[in-house]
């Protein structure tokens, strides 16, 4: 696991240097290996499909615009993600939110960390993480699913890596408390 | 793999303008630029203003006056740096550590100050004239922090800042705690009314004026983006 993920990360950033020398080739490598993990990420701040491709094309134009600011060979990672993040945010802060969470009222998308699926049935577990705060979706998010460490989840949010941990454990800890209360009511 | 395929007005627009570029310096490295400016542009304030030590600088206790130079320059470099890590996603500086410069650069500011203040009474304040002495040190200051200022602002901006206003409050810090560092050898004033008012006021305006820019530039980016 810890070699295929230096493996991952190492190819990112041959991608990130071949693009930056202006390798179309390496963009389209970058793109074909980020676009899911993206995608899954800009779910938990929108909560809608089609809004997250829009979001994923202007993260695109954004990291395009902002290549010479990646130094090679730092890990990509928490630099695409905590863009990714600011376009999610910027939207956030726009009018256009409101319009799309009206027009739009699917089922939110939170993923489960793989250690919480044997706690209770996928249903159940979508529904309390998706109750979550924000900042704790997204620290279990970038960790739990997205494999960041927390020293990269902290560099992605602005955070010290131990507020990232804290934040981590007290949502799986909320979760596992209502699901023993389920339990006990049950 | 169909999956992942380029849409393609994204192509378009990435083929549009696909230049090899050079990667950002690093942050250290942009800091020591940072910090080669902050030299120069004390040298040159001091140079214009014929700024000299104050006349009891010898009755100060070595730790207190170049002593405490040294520390604030330290400071002062070290805010700069993490101005410049800020700018770049993804080495945003967490908030614990933003929360702490900066109090240690106000603080050790009114510190610096207080201690000054008990081993010399320095130049007396003559009444009357506390104003105008006042706005010939604020203004040394701010010209010793301007070329700070404005190349790490510079350096900010034009890469990519996350929190704009939070990587110009660090630079405005850093380039007033560098220019404070020789301030204090060099005012002749010790009163406490002339150090806190235009001194430390200095300094928080400094800081102010680099948050106004991170937030006046965040501006710009959000209508032109």
């Amino acid at each position: 696991m810890g070699v295929d993920r230096k493996a991952e990360e190492e190819r990112l950033i041959a991608f990130m240097i071949g693009y930056q020398k202006g390798k179309m080739d390496d963009f389209e490598g970058l793109y074909a290996a980020l676009k899911q993990p993206l995608l899954r990420y800009l779910w938990t701040f929108v909560r809608n499909a089609t809004v997250a491709e829009d979001l994923l094309q202007e993260t695109f134009l954004q990291i395009h615009r902002a290549r010479q600011t990646y130094t090679p060979p730092r890990p990509v990672r928490p630099w695409i993600y905590a863009i990714t993040r600011h376009v999610a945010l910027m939207h956030l802060r726009s009018g256009r939110r409101r319009k799309e969470m009206l027009a739009n009222d699917q089922l939110p998308e939170v993923p489960v960390p793989p250690e919480m699926e044997k706690l209770a049935d996928r249903a159940t577990l979508h529904k309390m993480l998706s109750e979550l705060p924000q900042p704790a979706q997204e620290v279990l998010m970038l960790h739990h699913l997205l494999g960041l460490s927390f020293l990269e989840v902290g560099q992605v949010l602005g955070i010290a890596a131990g507020t990232a941990k804290v934040r981590a454990h007290r949502a799986l800890k909320t979760v596992r408390a209502q699901l023993e209360e389920q339990g006990g009511e049950a | 793999m169909s999956m992942n395929l380029l849409p393609k007005s994204l192509r378009r627009s990435i083929l549009a303008d696909l230049e090899p570029v050079r990667p950002l310096p690093p942050a250290w490295m942009r800091t020591l630029q940072a910090a080669a400016v902050a030299a120069a542009g004390l040298a040159l304030a001091i140079f214009i203003f014929k700024l000299s030590p104050r006349a009891d600088l010898e009755q100060l206790p070595m730790w207190l006056s170049w002593g405490c130079t040294a520390l604030q320059l330290g400071v002062g470099v070290l805010l700069l740096g993490m101005a410049l890590r800020e700018a770049v996603p993804g080495q945003g500086v967490p908030l614990g550590a933003v929360v702490l410069g900066l109090g240690t650069a106000v603080l050790m500011q009114i510190l610096v100050g207080i201690a000054t203040w008990m081993h010399s009474p320095g130049m007396p304040l003559v009444s009357g004239h506390g104003m105008s002495a006042g706005i010939t040190c604020t203004t040394h200051d701010a010209a010793m922090a301007l070329p700070a200022l404005v190349v790490t602002l510079w350096l900010v901006f034009r890469a990519l800042p996350l929190r704009p206003s939070i990587a110009g409050l660090l630079g405005g810090a850093g380039a007033a705690v560098t220019a404070d560092a020789l301030t204090h050898v060099l005012c002749p004033m010790s009163d406490l009314r002339h150090v806190l008012v235009w001194h430390t006021g200095a300094l928080i305006g400094l800081m102010l004026i680099g948050w106004l820019a991170g937030k006046l530039w965040e501006r710009k980016q959000y209508e032109n983006g």
